[in-house]
This record gives C-alpha cells, sequence and structure tokens, in this order.
C-alpha cells in the first residue's frame, strides 16, 4: 500500500461524508425512507474507508516508509514494532486520524442502533453524525494530512519521543479518544430526539449507554495520562493544572453530571433542558478542548504547534455552538420538565445539588484554564492561575461532592426522604465517628485528612448499609441464604450496584489524592557510595554508579540500596538514558511501591568522576490507591452496562414487589 | 410550588457566592503575571512579587550542576537579558537555547531566584524541526 492510496481514501472520505450528510438532511426534509436508507450506507462506507486510510497509515509505519513526512517524524528503524505502531497517535496528524477513525465506527454502530426510529429522528441522529465527519474529514485533508510525503526520501527518521516511549503512553491517547469521539453519539442522539419531538424518555437508555461507555473511557485515559506523568516525567507528581489536562477533565466533569442527570429525567421526567444543555456542552467541551491545545493560544507546557488545526477547530467550534443554541432555543417547549422537584433533601434534590457542584467545577476550571486570555481587562500582561488556585477552589467543592456522594445511597426517591435519611444515617455515623476518633489518636491532625476518613468511612458504611436493608429484606421474605441474596440484589439493579462501585472507586482515588499532596516528602540528596542517609521512614545508600548499553539507548545508572523500617533491602536503579535519536537525556525513575506509600527516586546527576551523585527522593503515600480506585472505577462502570444476568424468580417478585416498591412503575428500581 | 422555586433560587445563590468567594480567594493566592524578560525588567512592581518568566536559555555563561540540584544561566527576552540562579532538579530537556518557563522572584543580588523551571517541550518536540534539517542539513 502506497502514501497515495491514504491520500485518495482522505479525498473519497469528504465526499462520502458530505453525501451522507445532505442524503440526510434531503431524508429529514422529504421525509423519504430513500435518501435515509443513502445516508447509512454512506455512513458505514464512510467508517470502511476511514478504516483503509488507516490500514495504510500502519502500513508505512510498519515498513518505514520515510518519504511520508509523518513516518520520518516520528518513527526510526531501530525503533521496537509495538512503538512503530504506537507511533499511529504521537503526532497532530496521526492522532486526529484515529479520532476521525473511532468517530467513523462509532457513528456506523450508533446509526444502525437507531435505524429503527422514525424517519425524522433518524434523520437528525444521523446529519449530525455526518456532519461531525465531514469536518473531520476535511480536517485531515486540508490541515494534518499524514500522508504527506517529502522531496526525498530520508535514510533514517527521526525517532519517537523517549518521552512516549512507555506503555501508559501507547494507551493513553487512544482512550483519550474513544471518550471524545463517544460523545459524539450522544449528541446526536439528543439532536435526533429534539428534531422529531420525542417527549418519551426511551431514547434516554441507548444515550446514557453511550455517555457511560465514553465516560469510562475518558477517564482511564485522564487516569493512564497521570500515571505516565508520574513515572516517566519524574517530578513526582501526576496532575499539574496544566491546559492540556484540564482540556480533558472539562467535558469528564459535565459528562458525570450527565450521568446523574440523566436517571432523574428517566426517574421523574424531569430536568428535561438541563439534561439537553449538558449533553451539547459535553460534546463542545470536547472541541473546545482540543481547539485550546492545538491553536497555540494558551501557553502550555506541552502544546502543540501554531497551526491550521486550531483555526479548523474554532471554525468547527463556533459552528457547533450556534447550532446547538439554536436547536435548543427552537425546540425549547419540548424541555420543559413534567415533574417538578418536590423536596431538596431528596434523591433528586442531592443529584440536583450533585449537577449543580460539578457544572460549577467545570465553570471554575474553564476560567482557571482560559484565565490568562481573559485577565486583560484587570492586568496589562497576562496572568495566569497556577495549581494554587485550583487546590483552593476545586479541592473544597470536591470535599462537599465527596460528602453528598456518602449520603446518596440513604436518599430515596420523592418527598420523606428526609426522614429515612435519618434512620439510616445513624449506623454509618456512628462508624464514622469511631474512624475519626482513631484517627485522632494514631497522631492525625490536619482538618482536611480528618474530613476525609470521616467522610469516606461515613460512605463505604452507607453503601454497605444500603445493600444490607435489600439483602435482610430478602431474606425475611424469602427465607436464609446470604451469598444467593447478595448476588441476586445486586444483579437485580446493575446500574446502581455498578454506580456504587464506581463511588468505591472514587473514594479511593481521592484518598489517594488527599494522601500524597497532603503528606508527601521530598529531600535533594548528594549522595557518596557506601554513605547511607535517612529519608523517612527508610536509610538508602548508593552502592555504585555505572554506564551501561541497552537496546537503543545508553544510560548512567544509579544502583542504590533502600533499607525499608523492617526487612531486607531492595535494590533500586534510577537512571539517566541516553537516546540514540535524541539530543536530550530522559531520566527514568525508580519506584518502589506499596498500599501504605511509594519511594520515588530520580537521579538529577553525578559529577564527572563518579564519586557522588544527586538523587532526588520522594515518599508519596498512598498513591498505589489513585491507580487501584481506576481500576475499581472500571469495574463498577462494566458492571453497570452489563445486562442482568439471572432471571428473576416469578414467585419472589411477586411478593417482593409490593414491599419494597410501594407506588414505583419500574419493578427493577425498587431499591432506588 | 412557587415556594420550591423560592428555596432553589436561594440555594443556587448560595452556592454560587460561595464558589465566586472561593474562586476570588483562590486567584488573588494563584495570580502569578507571565512574562518575558523585557516586559519584567520594564516594570518595577513585577519586582517585588513571584511571576512566571519565560524566554529563552542563552549560550554563553551557563554552568549546570545536576548532582547539587542547580544551574544558574542568563534568560533572554526579546531584547534584554537576566541572570538566573535555579534551585531544584534540572529538567532532561533543559540546555542552552531551551525555551523555559521559570517560576521565582528577584533576589537580592539582582539576579532571578527561581525554584520552578519547566522546559515547553513533548509533542512540541517534533517533526517540523526535523523537517527543517532535513532541508537544510547545516
Amino acid at each position: 500500500m502506497t502514501a497515495s492510496l491514504g491520500d485518495m481514501a482522505l479525498t473519497a472520505s469528504v465526499l462520502i461524508a458530505a453525501g451522507a450528510f445532505l442524503a440526510a438532511i434531503s431524508a429529514g426534509r422529504f421525509d423519504s425512507d430513500r435518501w435515509m436508507k443513502l445516508s447509512r450506507t454512506l455512513v458505514v462506507l464512510f467508517a470502511i474507508i476511514v478504516t483503509l486510510a488507516c490500514a495504510v497509515l500502519i502500513d508505512l509505519l510498519l515498513k518505514s516508509d520515510f518519504r511520508t513526512t509523518y513516518v520520518a517524524g516520528y518513527t526510526e528503524r531501530a525503533l521496537p514494532w509495538p512503538y512503530k505502531l504506537a507511533a499511529f497517535w504521537a503526532g497532530q496528524e496521526g492522532s486526529l486520524l484515529l479520532w476521525t477513525w473511532l468517530i467513523a465506527i462509532m457513528s456506523a454502530v450508533a446509526v444502525f442502533q437507531q435505524r429503527k426510529n422514525r424517519l425524522a429522528q433518524s434523520a437528525g441522529t444521523t446529519a449530525t453524525l455526518a456532519g461531525v465527519s465531514l469536518f473531520f474529514a476535511a480536517l485531515m485533508l486540508y490541515a494534518a494530512n499524514p500522508f504527506a510525503q517529502s522531496a526525498q526520501t530520508p535514510p533514517d527518521g527521526h525517532g519517537l519521543n523517549p518521552l512516549l516511549q512507555d506503555p501508559a503512553m501507547i494507551a493513553h491517547p487512544p482512550m483519550l479518544f474513544v471518550g471524545y469521539a463517544g460523545f459524539t453519539v450522544p449528541f446526536a442522539i439528543l439532536v435526533g430526539a429534539l428534531v422529531a419531538r420525542r417527549k418519551d424518555t426511551a431514547y434516554l437508555l441507548p444515550l446514557r449507554k453511550w455517555v457511560l461507555v465514553s465516560w469510562l473511557f475518558l477517564s482511564i485515559g485522564i487516569v493512564l495520562g497521570a500515571q505516565w506523568a508520574y513515572i516517566e516525567l519524574g517530578w513526582g507528581g501526576y496532575w499539574a493544572w496544566d491546559p492540556v489536562e484540564n482540556a480533558s477533565l472539562l467535558p469528564w466533569l459535565t459528562a458525570t453530571a450527565l450521568l446523574h442527570s440523566i436517571i432523574v429525567q428517566q426517574q421523574r421526567n424531569t430536568f428535561k433542558g438541563w439534561n439537553a444543555a449538558l449533553i451539547a456542552c459535553t460534546f463542545l467541551l470536547c472541541i473546545f478542548g482540543t481547539y485550546l491545545t492545538r491553536s497555540g493560544v494558551i501557553q502550555s507546557v506541552h502544546a502543540f504547534p501554531e497551526s491550521l488545526v486550531g483555526k479548523f477547530f474554532l471554525a468547527f467550534l463556533i459552528v457547533c455552538v450556534v447550532a446547538s443554541v439554536v436547536i435548543l432555543f427552537v425546540r425549547r417547549d419540548m424541555l420543559v420538565g413534567e415533574n417538578k422537584i418536590e423536596s431538596l433533601l431528596s434523591k433528586e434534590g442531592l443529584f440536583l445539588a450533585t449537577n449543580a457542584l460539578l457544572v460549577l467545577m467545570t465553570a471554575v476550571t474553564l476560567v482557571g484554564t482560559i484565565f490568562p486570555l481573559i485577565s486583560g481587562p484587570f492586568a496589562h500582561e497576562p496572568v495566569s492561575v497556577g495549581p494554587p488556585f485550583y487546590n483552593h477552589v476545586v479541592v473544597p467543592m470536591a470535599m462537599i461532592l465527596l460528602a453528598m456522594m456518602a449520603t446518596g445511597p440513604l436518599l430515596v426517591f420523592g418527598p420523606g426522604a428526609a426522614g429515612k435519611l435519618g434512620r439510616m444515617a445513624v449506623v454509618p455515623g456512628l462508624v464514622a465517628l469511631i474512624a475519626l476518633a482513631v484517627a485522632i489518636v494514631l497522631g492525625l491532625h490536619d482538618a482536611w485528612s480528618l474530613a476525609c476518613v470521616a467522610i469516606v468511612t461515613f460512605a463505604v458504611c452507607s453503601i454497605f448499609v444500603d445493600l444490607g436493608r435489600v439483602v435482610i429484606n430478602k431474606w425475611r421474605l424469602e427465607g436464609p441464604g446470604l451469598i444467593g441474596h447478595v448476588i441476586m440484589t445486586l444483579d437485580a439493579n446493575h446500574r446502581r450496584y455498578g454506580g456504587q462501585l464506581v463511588h468505591v472507586g472514587m473514594l479511593m482515588v481521592m484518598v489517594g489524592i488527599a494522601g500524597s499532596s497532603l503528606f508527601g516528602q521530598t529531600h535533594q540528596l548528594s549522595l557518596t557510595p557506601g554513605q547511607p542517609v535517612k529519608v523517612g521512614r527508610y536509610e538508602i545508600t548508593l552502592s555504585k554508579l555505572e554506564e551501561i548499553r541497552e537496546g537503543h539507548f545508553t544510560a548512567v545508572q544509579a544502583s542504590v540500596m533502600l533499607q525499608p523500617p523492617s526487612g531486607d533491602p531492595i535494590a533500586m536503579r534510577p537512571q539517566v538514558r541516553f537516546y540514540d535519536k535524541s539530543e536530550q537525556s530522559n531520566t527514568e525513575v525508580a519506584l518502589r511501591w506499596t498500599l501504605r506509600e511509594d519511594v520515588y527516586l530520580t537521579l538529577a546527576g553525578w559529577d564527572a568522576n563518579g564519586t557522588s551523585a544527586g538523587i532526588q527522593a520522594m515518599v508519596n503515600p498512598l498513591v498505589s490507591w489513585i491507580w487501584i480506585g481506576a481500576g475499581v472505577l472500571t469495574l463498577g462502570a462494566l458492571f453497570g452496562l452489563l445486562p442482568r444476568m439471572f432471571p428473576e424468580p416469578r414467585a419472589a417478585a411477586g411478593i417482593a414487589l409490593p414491599i419494597t416498591a410501594p407506588g414505583n412503575a419500574l419493578p427493577k428500581c425498587t431499591s432506588q | 410550588m412557587e415556594h420550591m422555586r423560592a428555596k432553589l433560587i436561594v440555594a443556587a445563590l448560595v452556592l454560587i457566592g460561595a464558589v465566586a468567594y472561593l474562586a476570588v480567594a483562590g486567584a488573588k493566592k494563584g495570580w502569578v503575571y507571565y512574562l518575558d524578560v523585557d516586559q519584567y525588567l520594564q516594570q518595577k512592581s513585577y519586582q517585588t512579587q513571584r511571576v512566571r518568566l519565560c524566554g529563552r536559555v542563552a549560550v554563553d555563561d551557563l554552568h549546570v550542576e545536576r548532582q547539587a540540584f542547580r544551574a544558574s544561566f542568563v534568560l533572554l527576552g526579546p531584547t534584554q537579558r537576566i541572570g538566573v540562579d535555579y534551585k531544584g532538579v534540572v529538567p532532561d530537556l533543559f540546555t542552552s537555547d531551551a525555551d523555559v518557563v521559570l517560576e521565582g522572584k528577584l533576589g537580592n543580588d539582582g539576579r532571578f531566584k527561581a525554584d520552578v523551571l519547566m522546559t515547553k517541550c513533548a509533542s512540541k518536540y517534533q517533526a517540523e524541526e526535523h523537517a527543517k534539517r532535513l532541508e537544510d542539513p547545516q
């Protein structure tokens, strides 16, 4: 396969996407099934042709076709093949192609999934998806063509940035892009429902699934990015409130809000306008974040160079904002809820508060990110607000959010929730008080961490109390059998218990963030061989400094013995690597992780004759809980997506229903 | 129902007020000017506070002692220059001619004392420069 084939595929993809868009519009306009079928076929064809373009790029990368500028720019002959493959998304052009491909595949799936809908609805959804596809195809062809050729073929490529040669970095961008691309689909489904004036909530079920899947991938992407920064960048942190990081956090926050408020709309048919706005905002924030980071308007440590891509995204952003506002305005009569909120202290009241906080967090993060652009009226020179801003504003909000998360399982929908809450909060409240006392006795005095201990204990307890209540009910009605009852209870409501598990994961992440940011220690040490130095509870000794050769790099390596308070010493080897194709050196951190704390060593430098080394030693408490929490969160979301596995025993259902679900139309949601 | 609406509005106002208060307090704490060397040297008021300074590292007068966690160098602006003493881990990508972002304050000796040093990098490191080198080997 040659680059010209890829070029042809891109050209064809623009025409096909334009065709699909026009056909969908015509289908809606003339109420024609024929046009609709044509549009659907073209969307599938678009997916096929973009897949072909991807295959061409993979082929060029694997066979090191350095005529192609992109291949020469991001790979070299000596690069191991998995990294050659990963170079697909190492640069601007390739990563945009990946995004386009994901949109193409998801559009094809969504169009197929939504084919049974009313014509006008399908037309609206398909036109939106095709419109977004058209933008990306045109962007590739005119502003970021990965198949561009150079005048002569260089003997070898430039190589892949050593910082990107890391497993977490291979997985991070695709995960993020699945999330970004995925948020297009809920937006398209919403447009379809609005165009067709759907008043029911049936369209929300697939919509929420798309949001959940995209949210899950975006979460994994963000965590992998944090892990990469932690392991690879060598400064010992995982989040720096950099614009690029914030850009991925913004849609995550609105999507998190959305996941909660859609439930209220499903149950009570309210929050309609709010949800529609959130769906649109989530999609728009993905585009906005990309514009921000790829246009060079914001100074970021890792921004892309200024290019035409930024202008394309700005134009697209404006079109999308205008289109969203127009469609929401034209259909504003459909966005009025049928029920009003009856009590603030109820599940829907709590969901509303959760939403308000998450949206405010989004707003604050957004303002902080674009502060250099909007600070004009207040200052002569650009002003940026660094991490202290976010730590002072977002962290307290996150704490309140955590507290609301803790009471969530104890509240029910509708009026009368407050009284039940009082009764059910007794046990978790007592346990939280005990935990608080234990923490103080153990010597914890910091207010934030004490709040964290109390809230986390309360939250975990209330999840168990809630589950226990349902299981005990079952036990009473259906006879003894603990494990069976637990499994049946969990299986009866995947969304609820999947959500609870996600909350547990989130709590773990928060514990990790709190622990490492409040109690981290940094020591900058000058070590001479054989001289032990104390670092927190540990003692570290430099045994030797040597030069080693491995694969396509040479490294200076410090062999360090780490002596924990008890047990055997552990050998650690921080390095500074010099990759053959890179002019800069690259630090390779040595990390020893336990559930309690990480020891994180960076080789900062050495003197010319090798008799001493500068080593930065950090003790980062509880960091591993962030990664474990992310794993639990993933499991929770997956559980939430699974369909029911065991059928409900009929007799039991007949008895259980009137008792646990008085007046609830949906027997599956009894315990909500 | 009207009663509920009023309650909601009050709750929203309280929440927004609290967040706005937090945001203003946070902005005051985190307020950092982002300047180049020329802008920094022009205004005396910048020189008494913590700022973020960007520029290019001069080729001459560069002393890096990585094992002792310090570097001193000259930072170039569009027309002016300033001496810098940095204390901390010297990043890998730090060399002469690198684009860097510093954070710190002016010291009594007239040199800028930085405790944050970031090199502009990663995704920028790249193809473009490579292409330039291809076209113009020298």
